[in-house]
């Protein structure tokens, strides 16, 4: 089995760190003590901001599950799925978290032994593993356990990247060669260099995949020298991953561009710029720190007569995006931070105002103008009209 | 030229506006039959100190004059006083002619309406009446004669009269054929209201033969007869400007203030005063009532109103009684517990008014999905129609049933195999109809009912959380029994550990969870203590809580030997066994293998199941036969 490319360089061996820990808990068993698992606390109450480090890191607080009767079912399956990912580690064998589910579900359902520690839904395996990671302090990817690719389809005429893949061959992606279609990153660790053929003026993150798709069907990358991203939603691992990577190696700006409202700042646009409370221990590797906010921007939608509209608060989903506007202005280190004083602003503008916009309301500036919004993008970044 | 005006009698009038008394539909037309005729039968024998004894039948027998109905057959017999041979016609077939009308007593009955709108069904329908054989204790033979409806003139004509012989000392027997159709279940069911019936009066014996089905006898549970309180004065609150000057009608030359203080309730020398306090002029006070114009009872009026007088009395409202009740509802079915509550009389809207309640889980009806059977009761009748608007259904479904155990969408019924019932006792119930189907819903009167229900919830939840805390130690057990092993093997597998290390860590699992279950298990005993301690109280007050305490053969010994000794011992005994099995099913627990078998968990699932067979096995009453 080849080698697996790994994020980061880690001194920690898993398997005797795991065994340590499994020989510890057998230890107090036979004493007729609690054992006792300990793993960081992810969660925002346990996240810190500094902005010169520029991504949210874990705090002091821990999560102990001491073993009792409510715990057992826990423990058992912690300990059940660390044994599988020993046993991948031990081969360099890999693996999503949807296969890990389902390889633990067909082991567990057809042993009569193991049946209780059934996996309802993937959901119940993926806490497990993340526990794990969290428990051992390390990467779940260090874990040879990775999510399904979502995310980063990426645009340039520029660009040229080279993967160096586990057999040490090397692969040259020259992406003005690929036509209409996206290069996209890995969820996984790969080792790709960067290139530019021109300077590149600045890359654009865009929240919707399709939008991005659009403004590079109208020309845009032949326009101008640009990276265009499409995010797909919340960007996953490989999406922020690439977007560090992007910045690290090229140094160009980076803007991310999405709808004005609490989702998309908060969810979309903090997780890639700062990481997610859930992956504390790893947004070093899966942030970008130095990205802009571009838009949609309150005075946008004066500046240009943009169309909005009313926040439904009767949709439990809208009105949950509020309140969780409402809770992260008084408990999100990030929005809490004298330096994200306007990223703040535009929380509290959404609160009192109750109005949304979507990204695509700038195509409705100039419906005739099927460029439109590349110019109002391309003038904002031009007049510094961003966060 | 205007039209001449006529007037019509009562009969007329009701006779085209049967819909109003009950008679909507053929269904409810055979129910309102039905009910009238017992709810008289249990007045009359209430009124005459007899414990009554009741047989009904209803079949079909044959097809209805109309197109969607049956000829239906309704009889019931009492051994009630009988009615004297000269009244029939009255009370039968005359409207509004009542013994009870506008007395102020909790009675069933109270205008003189709805047998007589039987007869005029029934005459209606099949163009004959009542057929009724009556005796009293003074007549040597029976009279048996039909009586019609004079609708024009309201009143009852006899027909058929001939004397016969009947082997009862006294009783009526009372038959009805007319249009309708018989419904059995479901709120309007004829079964629902014999069944509500039964309930609300546990001095009831009731023999009954419904279609083809067999007869079913329901013996009495308690050989008191209830005693109607007799009606107290009214009270000046409760009156209307018309209605106060009627009164003093009555009263002749009497001196206004004398009629005050003799006419009315709660109206004494130190009222009198404040009255004038409060502007009646006193020379008022000594005048005669018939010399009063209109103009003076209206300022009179005025001032009492506005005087702040104390409450009407209580006494004039009965109960059925926590024991009583208690012991009623165990005739429904197997019940698995129950819990009841009389609250004391109290005044809503200022008039008095006593609320009862009965909740109880049964093993055979019901499921936990769907909401729980409600039995509503006004002057022990069950009402049957139109629930969404009625006072208890109001009171009920604004309760937090969540807090007592029970599931609950928000303001709706709770859900779960249980029946409510609730009775509402007072000589003055606002109805919304003449149908007597809902009780008007005034924010007092809800409130009261909603205090009832959440007392009998909270007596409800011990015996709820106490099942919890059983669940819980047997997840408890279970986990530990499921997760235990597999935790040691993978363990072991992942460290290399040898088979004695194993084992050791094995030993000290079993000791930890071990502690755990006794925590569990310490849980639910201190929920059987609490739950003891609640049927222990009720031991002492003579009310006997537990299912198992009515069983046969315990209440034959129970009427040899002091009744409350043997509710204390029985309910002790009964809670103790239980502790000690639960133990029994915890101290397996601990003892069990964790390689395991299913042994800790057999012990403590028939420690339960003993429990509710036992439940089952008491809850066993003479109800068929």
């Amino acid at each position: 089995m080849e080698k697996v490319i790994r994020v980061r360089k880690l001194t920690k061996d898993i398997p005797k760190e795991a065994r340590l820990l499994c020989d510890m808990m057998l230890s107090e068993l036979e004493k007729a003590n609690r054992p006792v698992l300990e793993a960081v606390k992810c969660t925002l109450d346990n996240s810190i901001y500094n902005p010169k480090v520029g991504y949210l890191t874990p705090g002091d607080k821990k999560v102990r599950t001491e073993l009792n009767v409510s715990s057992v079912q826990k423990m058992a399956r912690v300990i059940f799925m660390l044994d599988r990912l020993l046993t991948k580690l031990e081969t360099n064998a890999v693996h999503t978290k949807r296969e890990l589910y389902y390889i633990a579900k067909g082991e567990v359902k057809s042993n009569p032994r193991l049946k209780p520690l059934d996996f309802a839904s993937q959901d119940e395996s993926d806490a497990i593993i993340d526990f794990i990671g969290d428990m051992l302090e390390v990467y779940r990817e260090e874990l040879n356990c990775f999510a399904n690719d979502r995310g980063g389809q990426t645009y340039s005429q520029q660009l040229v990247v080279t993967e160096t893949l586990p057999d040490g061959t090397k692969a040259v992606v020259d992406l003005s060669t690929l036509g209409t279609t996206p290069f996209q990153p890995k969820n996984k660790p790969q080792a790709l260099s960067l290139k530019a053929k021109k300077k590149i003026d600045f890359c654009l993150v865009v929240e919707s995949e399709g939008t991005a798709g659009t403004l590079v069907a109208n020309g845009m990358t032949k326009r101008h020298n640009c990276i265009i991203i499409g995010a797909q939603g919340v960007p996953s691992n490989g999406v922020r991953g690439w977007c560090r990577l992007i910045q690290q190696q090229l140094k160009v700006p980076m803007f991310f561009f999405g709808d004005l409202d609490a989702y998309t700042l908060q969810n979309i646009y903090r997780t890639l710029k700062a990481g997610s409370a859930s992956s504390l221990i790893r947004n070093a590797d899966f942030s970008a720190p130095e990205v802009h906010f571009l838009g949609v921007l309150p005075e946008d939608v004066k500046k240009y007569d943009l169309f909005c509209y009313n926040v439904n608060e009767k949709d439990p989903a809208e009105a949950r995006a509020l309140k969780k506007a409402k809770d992260a202005l008084s408990n999100d280190p990030f929005f809490q931070d004298k330096r994200n004083k306007r990223l703040a602003g535009v929380l509290e503008w959404l609160i009192k105002n109750k109005k949304r916009c979507e990204q695509q309301a700038y195509f409705s500036v100039d419906p005739k103008d099927p460029q439109i919004m590349e110019k109002i993008l391309v003038e904002k970044i031009k007049n510094g009209n961003y966060i | 030229m205007a039209k001449q005006i006529t007037s019509s009698s009562t009969a007329e009038y009701f006779a085209k506006n049967l819909q109003q008394v009950g008679f909507s539909s053929p269904t409810k037309a055979v129910l309102t039959t039905l009910k009238e005729a017992v709810d008289n039968s249990l007045d009359a024998c209430e009124e005459a100190g007899i414990l009554p004894e009741i047989t009904v039948t209803v079949r079909k027998i044959g097809p209805g004059s109309s197109k969607s109905a049956d000829l239906v057959e309704i009889v019931v017999e009492d051994n009630g006083p009988g009615i004297d041979p000269d009244d029939l016609a009255k009370v039968f077939g005359e409207y509004l002619a009542s013994s009870k009308f506008g007395r102020g007593r909790c009675t069933r009955g109270q205008q003189g309406i709805g047998i007589s709108a039987a007869t005029t069904w029934a005459q209606l329908t099949n163009a004959t009446g009542a057929k009724v054989t009556s005796k009293t204790a003074r007549m040597r033979k029976a009279v048996r004669a039909t009586i019609d409806v004079d609708i024009k003139g309201n009143k009852g004509v006899v027909k058929n009269k001939e004397t016969i012989d009947w082997d009862k000392p006294h009783g009526l027997r009372v038959e009805f054929r007319i249009d309708g159709r018989i419904q059995l279940n479901g709120d309007g069911g004829l079964l629902t209201y014999l069944e509500g019936t039964t309930l609300v009066n546990p001095h009831l014996k009731l023999r009954y033969k419904l279609l083809d089905n067999d007869w079913v006898e329901i013996e009495r549970v308690s050989d008191v007869v209830p005693e109607i309180p007799p009606a107290t004065l009214p009270h000046p609150h409760t009156m209307k400007l018309g209605e106060f000057m009627t009164h003093a009608g009555l009263y002749g030359k009497m001196e206004f203030g004398k009629f005050l203080k003799q006419g009315f309730s709660r109206v004494t020398d130190a009222t009198l005063k404040e009255l004038v306090a409060n502007g009646l002029p006193k020379n008022l006070l000594e005048m005669p009532t018939n010399k009063m114009t209109e103009e003076q009872f209206k300022t009179a009026f005025q001032v009492i109103q506005k005087t702040e007088l104390q409450a009407p009395s209580t006494r004039s409202v009965l109960t059925v009684g926590e024991e009583a009740l208690a012991k009623s509802i165990l005739r429904l079915g197997d019940v698995d517990f129950f819990s009841v509550v009389t609250r004391k009389p109290k005044i809503a809207d200022f008039k008095p008014v006593v609320v009862e309640v009965a909740l109880a889980r049964f093993l055979n009806r019901g499921s936990n999905d769907e909401p729980v059977q409600l039995l509503r009761f006004a002057n022990r009748v069950p009402l049957q129609f139109d629930k969404a608007a009625c006072a208890i259904t109001r009171a009920v479904e604004t309760v937090n049933w969540r807090a007592y155990g029970l599931q609950q969408a928000k303001d709706s019924l709770p859900l779960g195999p249980y029946v409510f019932a609730v009775s509402v006792v007072s000589p003055f119930i606002k109805f919304k109809n003449a149908s007597k189907e809902t009780i008007d819903s005034s924010d007092e009167l809800v409130e009261e009912i909603r205090r009832a229900l959440m007392q009998a919830g909270q007596k409800l939840s011990r015996h709820i959380r106490r099942e919890h805390k059983e669940a819980d130690l047997e997840r408890k057990i279970a986990h530990i029994e499921q997760f235990g092993p597999i935790l040691i093997e993978y363990l072991g597998r992942i460290t290399g550990a040898k088979e004695a290390r194993m084992k050791r860590a094995e030993e000290g699992l079993k000791k930890l969870l071990g502690r755990d279950t006794k925590e569990a298990e310490r849980d639910l005993s201190e929920a059987e203590l609490r739950l003891q301690a609640l049927k222990e109280q009720q031991a002492k007050a003579g009310l006997l809580f537990t299912a198992s305490s009515f069983n046969d053969d315990e209440m034959k010994t129970r009427t040899e030997e002091n009744k409350d000794e043997a509710a204390s011992a029985e309910t002790a005994g009964e809670t103790a066994g239980k502790s000690k099995k639960a133990k029994g099913a915890a101290a397996a627990a601990a003892d069990l293998k964790v390689a395991g078998t299913n042994r800790a968990k057999a012990a403590a699932v028939p420690a339960r199941r003993n429990t509710t067979a036992t439940k089952k096995g008491a809850a066993t009453t003479a109800k068929a036969k």
